[in-house]
């Protein structure tokens, strides 16, 4: 996709608005990255954004970093209640959305963790209700 | 991946997806002395919007309560909620996610997750229950976006053995009668 790109910043703007939405729900023992991506490819959104979601993990694992340094923090349930969850859909090489999902957790003593949702390690417990809407960049009209 | 067996069959397909052509934002601020559920439920009604997705931006409570997960070991279900913990204010909203939709019988339910920060910095959050949750002087803002022709209902689920939301097609439902 075509990006500005700000010399100075070396930041990188899409200019873009919102399209088509999704309400989605994803049921039990399915990751949820996984899940929010499938969910993404069947409602026709390769590129979009998380607008709200409301859920439940088994089991959670957050990651930190990437490379030499990076952790992982894993948090066992059942009864994890995802407490914000925000991030967005962006295409692959082969036009599939492919989810970059981040947000916080609470446990079954109450405690609160946040971090990035690592693919294939967060099952659904009871349900995500989630409501995803497409971003359509300038240059892909 | 750890899995866990539900109380009841998997029902199929695996995950519910409607597809909705087009909706608008909307940006609201609740005031202070209003319940946070209550008073979005209320406001978002009355403006005609029966589903929507909704992000909490920030806000203050002068009290408030949230509940947490836990194992079901009644085997009923493979998880439930606890019982409620009870902040005191100021307690700050830090960010949160609900969904707006209509019980089984068409009245407006949100669903609310939420994290917040109490006066000592300790971070808290869960499941936010209505009429419990009382805005502070900041009151609340939110975005909301808005699902037009299609959105959430409550449909009892013997898979989890819950009532929870289902996506459900077609334009918003009057309120039950």
């Amino acid at each position: 996709m075509e990006k500005r790109v700000d010399a100075a910043f070396e930041a990188e703007f899409e200019d873009g608005r919102f399209g088509r939405l999704a309400a989605i729900r994803l049921k039990p023992n399915q990751d949820l990255v996984e899940g929010v991506e499938g969910a993404a490819a069947e409602a026709g959104i390769a590129c979009g954004v998380v607008r709200a979601a409301v859920g439940s993990l088994v089991d959670a694992a957050l990651g930190y970093g990437e490379g030499e340094g990076a952790s992982v923090v894993t948090v066992e349930g059942p009864g994890i209640e995802i407490l914000t969850l925000a991030g967005e859909l962006r295409p692959d090489a082969e036009g599939r959305p492919r989810a970059f999902l981040q947000g916080t957790i609470s446990d079954s003593d109450a405690k609160v963790y946040g971090g990035e949702f690592l693919r294939g390690a967060n099952p659904i417990c009871i349900t995500l209700e989630l409501v995803l809407q497409e971003w359509i960049p300038d240059s892909a009209a | 991946m750890r899995t866990l067996t539900q109380p009841g069959t998997p029902s199929l397909p695996r995950r519910v997806v409607r597809p909705i052509a087009e909706g608008r934002s909307l940006r609201v601020r609740l005031p202070a002395g209003a319940d946070l559920l209550t008073g979005l439920t209320g406001a978002l009604v009355a403006q005609g919007v029966t589903d929507a997705g909704v992000q909490l931006l920030g806000g203050d409570f002068a009290s408030m309560q949230y509940l947490t997960g836990q194992p079901d070991h009644t085997g009923q279900r493979v998880a439930t909620y606890g019982a409620p913990t009870t902040l005191e204010g100021p307690v700050r909203l830090i960010g949160g996610n609900c969904i707006l939709g209509r019980d089984a019988k068409g009245a407006p339910l949100l669903h609310c997750h939420a994290v917040v920060a109490d006066r000592a910095g300790g971070i808290h959050g869960g499941h936010l229950p209505a009429g419990v949750c009382i805005l502070g002087a900041a009151g609340a803002t939110a975005m909301v976006t808005v699902l037009g022709t299609a959105g959430f209902q409550v449909a009892y689920d013997a898979e989890t053995n819950y009532d929870i939301f289902q996506p459900v097609p077609g334009p918003a439902r009057e309120a039950a009668h």
